[in-house]
Order: structure tokens, then sequence, then C-alpha cells
């Protein structure tokens, strides 16, 4: 399991492309046998980071260290990183098996043991007999586990993979975030993830980052980062959320929607300006006369397990998940209990997650 | 860093060197074409001489003006036989198309030298004098395809339901063609054009043995001239037939960067 | 009326004017002057004379070839990489004399390296003997370099641009320092443009009749020159015919051979 070690050290990392920076001021520690994963929106700054890592940018600023040494002045192919690129990046001009080889043949190794190690790791990405076909004619899920062989067989420290499963389909990605999952732990290394898909670094993840805008907005595990978001962004980005303006009363008394509400947070100024956060699941639909708001239904959706609806209530489109239908149109009381009323500062723009790490 | 910059910096002298060969020649050329003194040895002064020298000789002028005519000509038809072809191959079968492609790259493979001797063999056996109409029959020879080659990948671009959705609205065939085809591959053709008139202005030796020797195009009498030695009226036509492609060459450049980018 | 019938008057004069063309040269290289079967214009060929030219040639273009390669792969590189690659002017000014009539370059080629040209003016400013270039093989090779240098440029560049950056990222990650990335990623990657490029080089170069004639001074024949003779002063249309079929059938095989040369198979075979 995650070792306390820390392998990798970021301090203070910046990097800028053109006036714009992709990466700002960024703190972060990897550890030892670590499934880290760096989430958020495209152009957050998560790959920018990897390709840091794996040594294919220079940062602008700051530090970067492996197992408490300088890791920038190590060009890439002197570090024990190696990469699963986003489209894989196979080398077209050899086939599966010289693909895999390709590290071990630049070290030189005998023949049988390039062999004997390659076959292993074809096995372990459940690509045996593929051996001498040409990588062009795989389709998607096969290059990805070929482009993963070519990357363990080196047997790196770390291995980083950039939106390894953008390419391939639902159900192959689901099969797939499990594979990987398990090689992980299999082989105790550490992993370095990067997705867009909150869903996906939720099942995964020992730890995720979640960045915007370069910054980080917050470090956590997948229960952490659900149950307790740090900011509105978090919150929305991770799973659904009411997100509502409201002001903090005093200490665990919060108004939104012309109502008071209690709540378990505290240590606001009193009459803050706050971001109120309600999960959909949260909301129970109770009869008219109980609710703390009443309201109607004004849209319904069955999506399998759940309902999904729209309740408009004091001046807000709530969505909510319910196992219990009410019909569009029908008048309904919802009711939050206050542990599930979750309160955060404002975003500040743009400096909101400096403190992030 | 620096060393970065002294990476870059190699590899711009060399870049720098590579164009020095290139272009080195050319520029000497283009100064000895204003040397007001006959020897290359020295700098006599700048002077127009040879410039207006050329507008002597009948036999330059008679040339430019062959050259041009046949350029037109040839580039005229060879548009329209080009972007026909195109539009008719487009709408081919695989098969077919792929074999009309692959003779269409016969001219463009075979050696010049092959293309003008199996040209002129064919003229002589069907008792057609060689001189102006065989120059110009074989420039549509070698332009076509140069239209034909712009052309293709427009239509290849072109949204396929483009031509149905016209015939659904109404449009004849032809006037579907002429309404929707045409515009979009326009760009295409004008390039196309572009490239077999310049083609046709540069070319030297298929005309060189389709032609008799007193039809001759600027580049046969750049021949002659220059195996009877060094002549600096030679040089000023050279000097404006550089300019005239170099411009034309731009212009094709410019175009077909503009369309990438779109 | 089908779309398609608008190739048909494309096709009958592509058959016409390229097709027919070339079956009369096979015509004429069979039959002698009263238009019997014979094999005597290809029998003549045969003679040391004769040979010897299309060694020259071969030669002469293989040099020409094995230059522009050392010279254009390095500049290929070059503006492909980083550095270079946003800039289209220097691009353009490489390529461009691709398109220049070779005549007028090798005219100016002829007026620097002549015995009183620009060349032997710099040597003796310099106080060094002057050089007797023109009228030497050195000449022609060095005309035939200069016209075509750009051809290799071009596949070459194009071929090195189409290849993912991301592929060179991926060998260095899995251990490849920069000499290795080239010789086992970028070099195998590039050979569909090197062998595009050394067709485009070889083939003018083996059959040029006009560089020869202009840098040589006629003091030596290539393959061009023979086959120009044969039909614009020897007038025997058929021995030209003969050798221009020669010539066609050369290098049918010798592209042939290249394509042979099957990247996927010569990538892996590298090491």
């Amino acid at each position: 399991m995650v070792e306390d070690t820390r392998l990798i050290e970021l301090i203070g990392v910046s990097k800028e492309f053109d006036g714009t920076m992709a990466l700002d001021n960024v703190s972060l520690y990897i550890r030892k046998r670590e499934f880290i994963t760096l989430l958020g929106p495209s152009g957050c700054g998560k790959t920018t980071l990897l390709r840091i890592l794996g040594g294919f940018e220079m940062p602008s600023q700051g530090q970067v260290l492996f197992e408490g040494k300088d890791l920038l002045p190590i060009p890439p192919y002197k570090r024990r990183i190696n990469t699963v690129f986003q489209k894989y990046a196979l080398f077209p001009h050899l086939n599966v098996y010289d693909n895999v080889a390709f590290g071990l043949k630049l070290k030189k190794l005998p023949a049988a043991e390039i062999g004997v190690r390659v076959r292993r790791l074809l096995e372990l990405v459940k690509m045996t007999g593929y051996e001498k076909r040409d990588v062009e004619q795989l389709s998607g899920g096969q290059q990805q586990r070929v482009a993963i062989a070519r990357a363990l067989v080196n047997e790196p420290e770390v291995l980083l993979l950039d939106e390894p499963l953008g390419a391939l389909d639902l159900k192959l990605r689901k099969a797939m975030q499990l594979e990987l999952k398990a090689m992980q732990q299999q082989l105790g290394i550490t992993f370095v993830y990067v997705t867009h898909d909150q869903e996906e670094a939720l099942t995964m993840s020992d730890t995720i980052v979640v960045m915007k805008d370069g910054h980080i907005q917050q470090v956590g595990d997948s229960k952490r980062i659900y149950d307790e978001p740090q900011n509105a962004f978090v919150a929305d980005f991770i799973g659904e959320s009411n997100i509502l303006d409201g002001v903090m009363l005093e200490d665990e008394l919060v108004s939104f929607c012309g109502k008071k509400f209690p709540c378990v947070d505290s240590g606001f100024a009193p009459n803050e300006a706050v971001d109120v956060v309600v999960r959909p699941e949260d909301i129970m639909i109770v009869g008219e006369d109980v609710g703390m708001l009443t309201g109607r239904v004004v849209s319904l959706l069955f999506k399998g397990v759940h309902y999904e609806m729209v309740v408009e209530a004091g001046g807000f489109r709530w969505k909510v998940h319910s196992t219990a239908m009410q019909p569009e149109g029908s008048r309904v009381g919802i009711s939050i209990v206050p542990f599930n009323i979750h309160i955060m500062h404002k975003q500040l723009e743009p400096d909101a997650g400096e403190d992030g790490a | 860093m620096a060393r970065i910059n002294l990476k870059k910096f190699f590899k711009g002298t060399y870049l720098g060197l590579l164009l020095a060969f290139l272009y080195l020649p050319i520029v000497v050329m283009i100064a000895l074409s204003f040397n007001q003194s006959k020897s290359r040895a020295k700098w006599g002064g700048f002077s127009f001489k040879w410039y207006l020298k050329l507008l002597e000789r009948g036999e330059i002028l008679d040339a430019l003006r062959l050259t041009l005519v046949i350029a037109v000509l040839a580039t005229i038809v060879a548009t329209v036989l080009g972007t026909l072809a195109a539009i008719g191959i487009h709408a081919m079968k695989k098969r077919p198309a792929g074999l009309i492609m692959n003779i269409s790259y016969l001219p463009m493979t075979t050696p010049d030298i092959v293309t003008g001797v199996s040209l002129m063999l064919m003229f002589v056996f069907l008792r057609i004098p060689l001189g102006f109409s065989t120059m110009l029959m074989a420039h549509i020879a070698f332009d076509t395809p140069y239209v034909l080659f712009s052309v293709m990948p427009k239509l290849k671009q072109m949204d396929v339901n483009l031509y149905e959705a016209a015939l659904d609205l109404g449009c004849t065939p032809l006037r579907a063609i002429y309404k929707v085809i045409l515009p979009q591959i326009m760009p295409g053709v004008v390039t196309g054009a572009l490239l077999a008139f310049t083609m046709s202005l540069d070319d030297f030796v298929i005309s060189y043995f389709t032609s008799s020797a007193t039809e001759k195009n600027l580049s046969m009498v750049v021949y002659s001239a220059a195996r009877r030695g060094i002549e600096p009226s030679i040089y000023a036509l050279s000097t404006i037939m550089f300019l005239v492609v170099l411009v034309l060459l731009l212009i094709i450049n410019k175009r077909s960067s503009l369309e990438n980018v779109s | 009326m089908k779309r398609s019938a608008f190739a048909g008057p494309y096709v009958v004069w592509m058959i016409l004017s390229t097709v027919a063309p070339l079956l009369f040269v096979v015509y004429f290289a069979l039959t002698d002057r009263s238009g019997a079967f014979t094999l005597e214009n290809l029998a003549k060929f045969v003679d040391p004379i004769y040979l010897g030219v299309l060694w020259r040639s071969l030669y002469l273009a293989f040099y020409c070839t094995v230059i522009c390669l050392l010279i254009g792969y390095p500049a290929a590189y070059f503006l492909a990489s980083k550095d270079f690659a946003r800039n289209q002017a220097l691009y353009v000014l490489i390529l461009l004399p691709m398109w220049m009539n070779f005549l007028l370059r090798t005219y100016a080629m002829m007026s620097v390296i002549e015995d009183t040209g620009m060349l032997n003016n710099f040597l003796k400013w310099l106080g060094l003997q002057p050089m007797e270039i023109i009228g030497t093989e050195g000449a022609v090779l060095l005309g035939m370099v200069y016209n075509f240098v750009p051809f290799m440029v071009l596949p070459i560049h194009t071929a090195l641009k189409k290849m993912n950056v991301r592929l060179i990222e991926a060998a260095e990650d899995l251990g490849a320092p920069p000499a290795q990335v080239f010789y086992r990623v970028v070099l195998p990657l590039s050979l569909p443009g090197i062998v595009t490029g050394i067709t485009m080089v070889f083939m003018p170069a083996v059959t040029t009749f006009a560089i020869s004639r202009l840098l040589g001074s006629g003091n030596f024949f290539l393959f061009g020159d023979i086959i120009e003779r044969q039909f614009l002063e020897s007038n025997d249309w058929n021995f030209g015919s003969a050798l221009s079929m020669v010539m066609a059938v050369l290098i049918l095989i010798s592209m042939s051979l290249l394509n042979r040369v099957d990247p996927k198979k010569e990538g892996s075979g590298a090491y």
C-alpha cells in the first residue's frame, strides 16, 4: 500500500507559455506506491505538470525533487520514470514486440532476457500472441495495452499516464480502469494519472489533486474530495451539486432562499457572503406542509437507479436525486439535514487555490 | 539556455550556408546583368544597357511572344481539361479512378527527355510538322496533370452531400456542378492554373524536342546562347525570367498556405 | 449524363499525348528505318563507347544523389526542428529554386565557375591560382548538386514534419539518448522521404543533357547527350528510341528497387 516516504516533491513550480501561466506556484508531494490523479478541466495545467515530471518541459520556476535529489537537470532518458502518452505514441515502424522491447534493447540486455521480459509484460496486459502485429492495425484498446507494456517493461519507479483511456469507449474504459488499478497494486509502483473524468479519478485513485487554471484546488482521497469539497469549483467539478449564494449569519446558521438553515460549519465572519453547496442526493422530498422550502417539480427524468428531478423552490432550481418519484407539476416540500449543507468561502479570483497544496 | 542557443546558431549557420550556395550564383548573375562593362572581372558601373539590348533583338522578342502565347493557351486548355477530369474522376469508383490517376503520374515520373522524345516521334510519325502547334500540344500534355492534382484534394475536402443536396433541391447535374461544386474547388483550380502557367513558362527539355529551330521559346534561346558562351544580355533575360517565376511562385505559395490555414 | 463522363476528354487526351507517344518509342526502338522489326538498335548499345557513357552517367548521378542526401538531410532536419519550424520564409527560400528553370540556374552557375568567372576572380584577388573547373566532370557534378539539392530537402522535410513529436518524446522516455532517438526513431521514420528524395534527384541527374553540355563544355557525353544527338544531330531515331527505352527501363528498375526498401522492415532490421 501507499508508503509514507515522499518519492517526488514539487516546490513552488510555475510554468509559463507565451505569457500565460500553465502552472502557478504549485507545490505537491507524491508518495511511494501512490496512485495519484491530477484532475481538472482542459487547460488546468495537469498535463504540463505531468510533462515536467517526464522531463519534456522545464518549469519556469520552482524545484522538483526525486527521492530528495534535484530531478530537473536529469534528461528524460535517464529518469526512472516512464510515460503512457495520450495517443499512445507507439512507433509505427516497429511491431508490437519491438515496441515493447525498445527500452530493453537500449539497455543492451541479452536477447534472451529481452524476450522473457517482453513476453511477461505482454502477458500482464493480455496481449500475448500479438508480438508480430503491426501496431497501426491494432484497436485503440490494444494499442493502449501495448503502450502500457512498453512503459512498464523498463521497471520504472513511476508511471505517468496522460489521459490514457480518453480514446476508448465507455465499456472498455471502465474495464481498463479496474485493470490499471489492479496492475498498479500488483507491481507496487507509483502511478501519476491525468484525467478530466471525475468518475475515473474517484474510482482509481489513492489521492486526487483537483486543478484549475494552473492552481491546485484541493488534494485528498476520493471520499474527502467528494464529501468535503473545499470550494464551489471542486464541489461542482466532482459530482453534481446545487450551488447557491448564501449569507453566513452566525456559526452554524446560514441564510439562503430567503430562509435560515441550521448547518454544521463555523468560523466565518458574521454576515459573510458564502457559497452553499448541497448534493442532489442529499435533498429529501417531503410533503408540502413539512418542507423547509416548498416548490414544484418542473422536470423528471428516470436515470436507471434513481429519478433526477428539478424542483423549483425558493427562487432556485434544485437538482434532486431520489428513488421516489414525484410527477411533474406536483407540489412538494424539500428538506436538508444540517450535516449535508456545505458552506464555502466565496472564491476570490484568481488566487483562490494557492493554499490548496 | 546557452547550449540551446549554440545549437540553434549551428543550425542557422548551416541553413544560411545552403541558402548562400543556392542563391549566390543567381545574385551574381543578376548583378552582372546590370554591369556596364561586358567583362565579368570588373564592375563598370550600373547600367540598364543589356536590358535595352534585349529589345533590339527580334529573336528574343519573338521568343518572349511565343513563350507567353503557349503558356496562356496551354494553361487555359489544361485548366478546363484538368478540372473537368478531376470532377469526373472524383465521381468514379475506386479502381478506374486509381488507374487514371496512375496514368496522370506518368508525365511526372517519366524523365523529361523521354517525354520530349516520345512526343517528337509521334508528331513526326503522324506527319505533323514540328512548330507552334506541336509545342502547344506538348505543353498541354504536361500541364494538365498539375491542374488535376491541385483540384483533386479540394474535391476530397468537399462535403459529399453538397452535390446531392443541389440535385435534391432541383438542380440539373450540369447546374449543380456549376453552382455548387465549382465555387468549392475554385481555389484549387486557380492554384492549378498558376502552376501550369509557371511550368509552361519554365519548360525547356520538352519544348526543345517538340519545336522547330525557328520556333524557340525563351529557355531555348538561353540554351543556344549559353552554348555559344556568356552574354550579358542573356543575364538580363534570365534575371527577368527569374523574377517573373519568383513572383508567380510566391503567389502560389501564399495561396496554398492561406488555404492550409482555413 | 453521368458525372464521371467529365473525365472522358481528359482520358482520351492522356492516351493520345502520354501513353501513345511512349508506345512510339518502343515501336521505333524495335524497328529499323524501313519499319521492319529488329533488335539491332538495342544490340548497338552494347558497345564500349555507349556503355562507358552509361557508366559515367550512372556514377555522376550516384555521386550527385549521395552528396544531395548528405547536404539535404541535415538541412531538412534543421528546418523541421523546433528552432526553425515556424520560419516559413526560410522554408520557401530553400525550396523555391526547385521550381526555377534549371537552365537559368545552370547558366548562373556557369558564370560563377567559368575560367574568367566570379570564383576565379575571387581566387586571383586572394592571390591564389585560378582553377579550371568548367569542362570537367566536377563542374557537371557541382551543377547537378546545385540544381537538385532542393529536391532532396523537400520530401525529407515533409516526412520529418509528418512525424509525431510524441514519438521522439516516447523514445527519450524509454531511455534513448539523442543519438539513439535519431537512429532508432527519426531516421527509420524519415526513410520514405529519403526514398522519394533519392528518386527525385537520381532521375533528373541520370537523364540530364543540358547541364553536361553547358558545364562540361561538350568535353564528354552523358547518356542524355547521346540521346539528344541521335534525334537532333545524327538523325538516328531508331537508335535514339532504343537508348530512351533503355533509360526508361533502367529508371523503372531502380525505382522499383528503391520502393522495395520497405520502411517497416528496414526500421526493425536496423538493429
